[in-house]
């Protein structure tokens, strides 16, 4: 096991390496220039454009900017060619809001998922089970976008209830405990719409291992000595088709600090998503290859970890 | 087993529960009325450093916080903010064979000046072989006058050398020199005085590489910045340069807090929690979420009314629209398709104005078929604008006349657009050799009327443009290809290259006159502003004029006389300029601000001024806090704004 670690690490840091060439290469390659004063700026002479590209090494070949983007990287010297501050500062700044969001949305998608898909599994084939995979799947098909607006125009003029950013605006609270609500009230939102589209993808997958797993020999043992359709459920096929769940949970790991673009504009959350979106828009090389070479990281531990747990939970996996 | 069902269904309950609580809890939590005012903003602020910056999200909250030597007033005149007053001046050098020759010809134009009282000297000496002139006005024209006196009567000044490379030699010298006296009353917002030392600061800064400012273009003709005590600034200019005096509104940042840090450490120290000397301080800084001022008590016009002002960062345009119907922003921009719906409705107040923006086509002047300049006058006789006006704008726009947008101090009235008439634009069109083909499209020695027409992408008023003009110029036989691209594509393969054959573009160029990079027959390079490729040796001639004209009427008259020439040449066909609309409940803020003599106050509802509705945003109150604690004076409703009332106290 020490040794399959240590390979899969090697191996990593070459994938990581190859990773960050290409993400390097699609980002700088991409049509337009990181000026953030406009393109077509009377006021700006070619003076103090050239002078701004010398300062962020962006007269130099391609190559060479590469070698000092990542040099900068490693040493934390990396800056943000929007203000100029270094890129890992602002990417640790949006990590809080980012985790609560994301965890949340992980939490509500396992949770409310595998309920519906144990009872999806359970009563198969019923009328309540087909109309509720209808529902879910519509929930599967619809976009963000929509479901975001829709539940903002309803919560905001009907109800009247503040949606935007982390915490109402100009409220005094009476007690730290409606504040604390309030918090929870504006991360809920954003997290549920996130997690509806992974609510109904963990739904059918369970629910399909778990079919699979009900026509196992041992299923039809433990129902032949008379066990509790409860009993058989939770206990034997519940816990032998939950292997993929677990899994999947290092697979988790980049989608805990990946952003939700549109989600976090829509609710004005700030988050990852819209540090990587303002980035594109901005041409802001260096926030941008961060980010990326963060998450492919991510990705790759996400993915050692995960089969760490596999071979944890299921005896019949072995690391070699 | 249990335990399994524990989780199974206690968790998501627990969840459901959680929400239902934070919901009843939103529902029952109201907003209390603050003293303080709230704009929604789409982008946030790159820095708050202001010689950093170029973006308008970051100079309106900059805004608030500092001041530069110099602002616009309500009527777009320049007046004096940290200056109390200033004075221009020139040193005019001639240069002569001997240190003889130069005497001479001192005495010489000593003999001339009664009988030449327009000349503004006001002193002269000689230094060597040259003689230098004071002068009381700056600008070209009085120099050119002396140096032909001198030239009929026989005193031959010698030429200077060329100083920087591509320019001719100089017949004269003209150094203007700017004067600022500034405010004695000012205080930086730790409490240290300002003064011209944090002047000087702020311009190096400028000029130091090390800093990237956007601002450098502005002050590269400055040759030195003197600072005789610390209430008194004197600018010296290489050559006459009259856009520069609006150069002076720059902020002004704080020496004592910068002077001894290495500018790369500025982001870190500064750039987010800056220090001015403006009439709010700032406050705090949550990323992607708000920026919060603070009312400054020792602001030197006094404090503004308003506690704080809170700019949250809203980046999506519908729940900023639902932001300001729930009263958690003041202000909403309003697209010009919503505003007939808010117009009639007494909730609001509506401020509308031409925006400082126009649209257009540029045509290619390179391509053959553009340099008839009939066929560009029957290309805007072919396209109808009043309607584009109306279906794309909802009708909240003006035509455009030319280079300059209505609301400028400098914009002509008299310079008539060209109108819809597609007859005449076929008659053109025939005089110009282009007869209608087979297939309807005109011909012309074999070659088909046709070309592709660029917009970008996102952007749908000019994607509709695009549309119709395709469509008006059919009916006149033209054939128009539209081509949508990414914006970075769109300047990268054809704006920077000057390959395209017309593009549809806007220009929102502020309050400066100058457009010699947008103009002169010089700048037609890839990469450079002339894209369409005019030239026009009047155009050059009017434009370099204008940048050595400090005289106001002067400026006046000849922009307008440089808008008529060059709307007559028709290089774009000039479009429309867009009205950009705001809204605000009805009475949310009244203004009170200082009068023109000290002590005076002077109180009116917010109204559009030339220089915009939220011109005295400082000065901004809420009714249900009155101002209190100064005496209002009452004084005479200034001329500028007739609704505006006197209050006695």
């Amino acid at each position: 096991m020490g040794s399959f670690i240590i390979r899969r690490l090697g191996l990593s840091l070459v994938l990581l390496f190859i990773i960050s060439i290409i993400s390097f290469f699609i980002v700088t390659l991409t049509p337009g220039s990181p000026y953030p004063w406009g393109e077509l700026n009377p006021k700006i002479s070619a003076e103090v454009k050239a002078n701004f590209r010398k300062k962020f090494h962006l007269d130099r070949p391609l190559h060479e900017q590469y070698a000092l983007t990542m040099r900068d990287l490693f040493t934390g010297n990396l800056r943000s060619i929007k203000d100029d501050r270094p890129v890992m500062l602002r990417i640790m700044e949006r990590l809080p809001a980012t985790l609560a969001l994301n965890v949340t949305s992980i939490l509500i998608s396992l949770s409310f998922g595998t309920l519906l898909g144990v009872a999806a599994a359970r009563y198969a084939g019923s009328w309540q089970e087909i109309t509720g995979s209808f529902v879910t799947f519509i929930f599967i098909a619809l976009p963000g976008f929509w479901i975001s607006y829709l539940l903002a125009i309803v919560l905001v003029t009907t109800f009247g209830v503040p949606i935007l950013g982390t915490q109402s605006y100009g409220i005094d609270f009476p007690n730290p405990a409606a504040e604390w609500l309030d918090r929870l009230w504006h991360l809920l939102i954003p997290a549920t719409v996130l997690a509806l589209g992974g609510i109904a993808a963990q739904s059918r997958y369970l629910r399909a291992t778990m079919i699979g797993t009900m026509r196992e020999d041992y299923i039809r043992t433990a129902r032949s000595k008379g066990l509790r359709e409860e009993v058989v459920l939770y206990k034997h096929a519940l816990r032998n088709s939950i292997r993929p769940i677990i899994s999947g949970i290092g697979m988790l790991l980049p989608a805990l600090i990946s952003g939700a673009v549109i989600v976090e504009n829509i609710f004005a959350y700030p988050g990852m998503g819209r540090l990587g979106y303002e980035a594109v828009l901005e041409r802001d090389y260096p926030t941008l290859v961060a980010l990326n070479f963060v998450v492919a990281a991510l990705v790759l531990l996400g993915n050692l970890i995960s089969d760490i747990l596999s071979a944890a939970v299921d005896p019949r996996v072995r690391l070699e | 087993m249990r335990s399994i069902r524990l989780y199974l269904y206690g968790i998501p309950a627990l969840l459901v529960l959680i929400l239902g609580a934070a919901f009843v809890n939103a529902t029952f939590l109201s907003v209390t009325k603050k003293n303080e005012m709230s704009i929604g903003t789409l982008g946030e602020p790159s820095t708050l450093n202001p010689i950093q910056q170029a973006d308008s999200a970051a100079s309106e909250i900059a805004g608030m916080m500092f001041n530069g030597l110099l602002k616009y007033s309500r009527d777009l005149e320049i007046i004096g903010d940290l200056a109390t007053s200033w004075s221009l001046s020139q040193e005019t050098t001639f240069r002569f064979q001997n240190h003889e020759e130069a005497v001479k010809s001192k005495d010489f134009l000593k003999s001339l000046l009664p009988s030449y009282p327009a000349w503004p000297v006001t002193g002269m000496e000689v230094e060597g072989d040259q003689l230098i002139l004071h002068l009381s006005q700056a600008g070209h024209h009085d120099s050119e006058q002396i140096f032909k006196s001198l030239w009929d009567f026989n005193y031959n000044p010698l030429p200077f050398p060329a100083g920087e490379k591509g320019e001719k030699p100089r017949l004269f010298l003209a150094e203007p020199i700017l004067k600022f006296t500034l405010r004695r009353d000012v205080r930086w917002h730790d409490g240290a005085p300002f003064t011209a030392a944090d002047v000087a600061f702020t311009y190096h800064a400028i000029m130091d590489e090390r800093v990237a400012s956007p601002r450098r273009s502005d002050f590269e003709l400055v040759s030195s910045l003197t600072v005789p005590n610390p209430y008194e600034v004197i600018v010296r200019y290489k050559k006459p340069f009259s856009p520069a005096l609006a150069s002076w509104m720059q902020s002004i940042l704080p020496a004592h807090l910068l002077e001894k840090v290495d500018p790369a450490k500025w982001p870190e120290v500064y750039n987010r929690h800056p220090v001015g000397t403006g009439p709010f301080k700032f406050s705090s800084w949550k990323t992607n979420e708000q920026i919060r001022l603070v009312r400054n008590p020792d602001y030197f016009l006094g404090p503004p009314w308003l506690d704080s002002i809170v700019f949250r960062v809203l980046p999506d345009p519908l729940t900023l629209q639902l932001a300001f119907e729930t009263k958690q922003v003041d202000f909403w921009g309003v697209q010009p398709w919503a505003v007939k719906g808010l117009e009639n409705d007494p909730r609001y107040e509506l401020f509308s104005a031409p925006g400082n923006m126009y649209n257009y086509i540029g045509w290619n002047l390179r391509r053959p078929m553009f340099q008839d300049l009939r066929v560009r006058q029957a290309l805007a006789k072919a396209v109808n604008v009043p309607q584009m006006i109306k279906y794309i704008i909802y009708g909240r726009g003006v035509q455009s006349n030319g280079i300059y947008t209505p609301q400028v101090w400098f914009y002509d009235p008299k310079v008539r657009p060209l109108s819809y008439d597609p007859e005449a634009a076929r008659a053109l069109l025939d005089q110009a050799g282009w007869k209608p083909g087979p297939d309807g499209i005109r011909v012309k020695d074999g070659k088909r009327l046709s070309f592709t027409l660029l917009a970008n992408n996102g952007n749908e008023v000019r994607r509709d443009i695009a549309t119709l003009v395709q469509d008006d110029l059919k009916q006149v036989g033209i054939e128009v290809k539209v081509e949508i691209y990414e914006w970075a594509v769109l300047l990268k393969r054809f704006v920077n290259k000057g390959e395209f054959d017309a593009i549809v573009l806007g220009w929102g160029l502020g309050y400066d006159f100058d457009q010699y990079a947008i103009w002169d027959s010089s700048q037609t390079h890839p990469e450079e502003l002339n894209f369409v490729g005019y030239s026009n040796p009047k155009v050059d001639r009017l434009l370099s004029d204008l940048r050595q004209e400090y005289n106001r009427s002067e400026i006046i008259r000849m922009a307008g006389e440089l808008q008529q020439t060059i709307y007559d040449d028709q290089p774009y066909l000039f479009l429309f300029v867009p009205e950009g609309t705001s809204v605000m409940w009805k009475g949310t803020y009244r203004i009170r601000r200082p009068g023109p003599h000290p002590g005076e106050w002077i109180d009116s509802p917010v109204t559009m001024t030339k220089a915009g509705w939220s011109y005295d945003m400082e000065w901004f109150y809420r009714p249900e806090y009155p101002p209190k604690g100064k005496s209002v004076k009452s004084s005479t409703p200034s001329t500028a704004s007739t609704d505006s009332r006197s209050v006695t106290p």
